[in-house]
């Protein structure tokens, strides 16, 4: 990705399918009675078939950003396109039952059931029965929600992280190309969420759907993004960039400030270790191979470095999903390769 | 004469399990049954003299009966005709500064003494009158401000939220409205109507001064004959029928929100 040429927000250009899916250009928005700006001059392009984390503190506008694109808020000043297309110029209700949202507050109809909450946007397609329904459980199964516990509950019978993963299967329903997701993962716990990203990873790298994801959690932003764009308090945008861009080349002190300390760490997070090149396994004297700490060839540096501080240990086996040994990381090569990438400062 | 419990504010009682909730399900009609039983039963061990039997003849009575539920059903039904409509639009948004005045014109409604109303309406020009027309439309100026104010309470409580998600997910607002905000609102309306329905039971013993007929009537007659075994029958079918009728309006309550909440 980094061979191809970029424009000012970082967006490859070229292709015709790599016309972003959404473009913002010089949106604001006044709330009526305000004088400061919710969203200011804000300049954002998606591209089609990727994730755009946007991050910022509480009140920085992400949420009326979000509505603006589906037009629940009319900007104040600005365009926004869709696809090529003004959003103005189009039926604000047939162009909502296109782009999936997920609501801040989850908004589940207390009056319906998990099913015929997600059943909503299929029923006003006018699916027929047995197709919704076949959709309903397909979808419950996705979030990890067994199709026959859950289908028939109300809202009020479950947890709000469960709750919050129907939300998700509502906005999913009809299969949008375009997700708005308003922090989706706010209410589940540090595992669950893990895995839900996880599976949110292995969704997206089969639907390819236009994301665009609201966090207040810098982590999730570097795990899920594509893109992440980083707003100050006045609705300003203060760096686009990939989340290698923002964790080494944080455009101003706002930025340096919000990724704070520990951004190498961070970054560890962005290096596969299917990547690296890994020492072979019992050529050293020392531990055994049948001794020593593994890692999955799926994770990241991160999960090998925190395998090796967990276990007070310098070196790591790394295997695959057979549990076969295919390599291991020792802290020292490491720290060279590393240095090697020049992503070490 | 003023008829059965008519709760000055309209709350929306919790909902409460097991037991309990059957027990004072079943406790009106026990007492209803009780108390006619009773009444029947002293009327029964006396002899009745001639004038008695007569104000006590039971096809006089039915039909004073008759005359009264229909007064009370007519009256409720212009009052939701009238007050739902008139509530949903008083709840959007954009009539945020009419909703307070014609609030306030419907509690002044509500606090006009039903008796006057009756008159003054019997005595305005056709089609008013002394006819049950004129009674209908005084019950319906006297109940219409529950349902409404229920309405639009009712509507306004509904999460913005709720809302947010229906039109985010592209529902039109009129899908909106019947397809998440009545629904969500129907358990407060029912409260607004069962009290709209008792008053009318209430006021409409009022109908025979204005030509209006209904249980009223057999009030009237027995106290023009004032014989107290007349009175207090008469009484006894006034109260059991403001009971009941509340009961059914409950239940129906009761029914409405365990199947919406
Ligand atoms: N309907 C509204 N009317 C007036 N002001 C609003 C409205 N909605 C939001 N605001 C204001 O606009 C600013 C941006 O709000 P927004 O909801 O977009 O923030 P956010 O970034 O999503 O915050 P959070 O992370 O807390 O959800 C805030 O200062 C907020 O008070
Ligand atoms: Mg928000």
């Amino acid at each position: 990705m980094s061979e191809t040429t970029t424009n000012p927000h970082g967006i490859a250009e070229g292709h015709p399918d790599q016309r972003p899916m959404i473009v913002l250009e010089g949106v604001s928005k006044t709330y009526p009675g305000q004088t400061i700006p919710a969203v200011a001059e804000l300049d954002l392009a998606v591209p089609r078939g990727s994730i755009v984390m946007l991050v910022g503190p509480s009140g920085c506008g992400k949420t009326t950003t979000l509505k603006m694109m589906n037009r629940l808020i009319e900007p104040t000043t600005g365009r926004i396109l869709l696809d090529g297309e003004d959003v103005t110029g189009v039926n604000a209700d047939q162009l909502r039952r296109r782009i999936g949202y997920v609501i801040q507050q989850v908004g589940l109809f207390p009056h319906f059931t998990v099913g015929e909450n997600i059943a909503v946007v299929p029923r006003m397609l006018g699916w027929d029965r047995q197709r919704i329904r076949q959709r309903v459980d397909e979808l419950l199964e996705l979030v990890g929600l067994h199709p026959r516990e859950f289908r028939d509950r109300y809202p009020r019978q479950l947890s709000g992280g469960q709750q919050q993963r129907v939300g998700v299967a509502r906005a999913l329903a009809a299969d949008p190309p375009v997700m708005l997701m308003d922090e989706p993962f706010g209410a589940i716990d540090p595992v669950t969420r893990e895995r839900l990203h996880d599976e949110f990873l292995e969704i997206q790298r089969t639907v390819r759907k236009t994301i665009c994801f609201v966090t207040h959690d810098l982590q999730e932003a570097i795990k899920l993004g594509d893109h992440i764009a980083i707003f100050t308090a006045g609705g300003r945008l203060a760096q686009y960039d990939t989340p290698e861009g923002i964790l080494s080349r944080p455009a101003n002190d706002f930025v340096a400030e919000f990724v704070g300390s520990g951004a190498a760490v961070r970054r560890l997070h962005l290096i596969a270790l299917s990547t690296l090149d890994l020492d072979e396994i019992a050529t050293g004297s020392s531990p055994t191979a049948a001794a020593l700490v593994t890692v999955p060839l799926s994770g990241s540096v991160y999960d090998a470095v925190d395998a090796m501080l967990d276990a007070q240990t310098s070196v790591v086996a790394v295997v695959d999903d057979d549990g076969q040994a295919v390599g291991a990381l020792r802290w020292n090569t490491l720290v060279e390769k590393l240095q090697l990438r020049g992503l070490h400062p | 004469m003023s008829v059965g419990g008519v709760p000055g504010l309209i709350t929306v009682s919790r909902r409460r399990k097991g037991m309990r909730s059957y027990a004072d399900l079943l406790s009106t009609p026990l007492i209803v049954l009780l108390g006619g039983a009773a009444v029947a039963l002293w009327v029964s061990t006396r002899t009745l003299d001639d004038i008695e039997a007569r104000a006590l003849q039971p096809s006089a009575i039915l039909s004073d009966l008759g005359q009264h539920l229909i007064l009370t059903a007519y009256s409720t039904l212009f009052v939701i005709v009238i007050a739902v409509p008139l509530g949903i639009l008083l709840s959007r948004k954009g009539a945020r500064r009419i909703r307070n005045v014609v609030l306030a014109v419907g509690g002044f409604a509500q606090a006009l003494p039903p008796y006057g109303v009756l008159v003054l309406i019997a005595f305005a020009p056709a089609p008013f009158g002394f006819n049950p027309f004129s009674v209908i439309m005084g019950l319906v100026a006297a109940a219409l401000l529950p349902v409404l104010r229920n309405t639009v309470v009712g509507l306004r409580q509904v999460d913005p939220a709720l809302i947010e998600a229906a039109r985010g997910m592209g529902m039109s607002g009129r899908a909106t409205l019947f397809r998440v905000e009545l629904p969500l609102a129907v358990p407060v309306m029912m409260a607004g109507i069962r009290v709209a329905l008792v008053l009318n039971v209430g006021t409409a013993v009022l109908a025979t001064f204005v030509g209006g007929g209904g249980l009223g009537s057999l009030i009237v007659r027995a106290q023009t004959l004032n014989r107290p075994i007349v009175l207090v029958t008469a009484g006894a079918i006034v109260a059991a029928l403001a009971l009941m009728v509340d009961w059914l309006a409950g239940v129906a309550e009761r029914l409405v929100r365990a199947r919406t909440s």
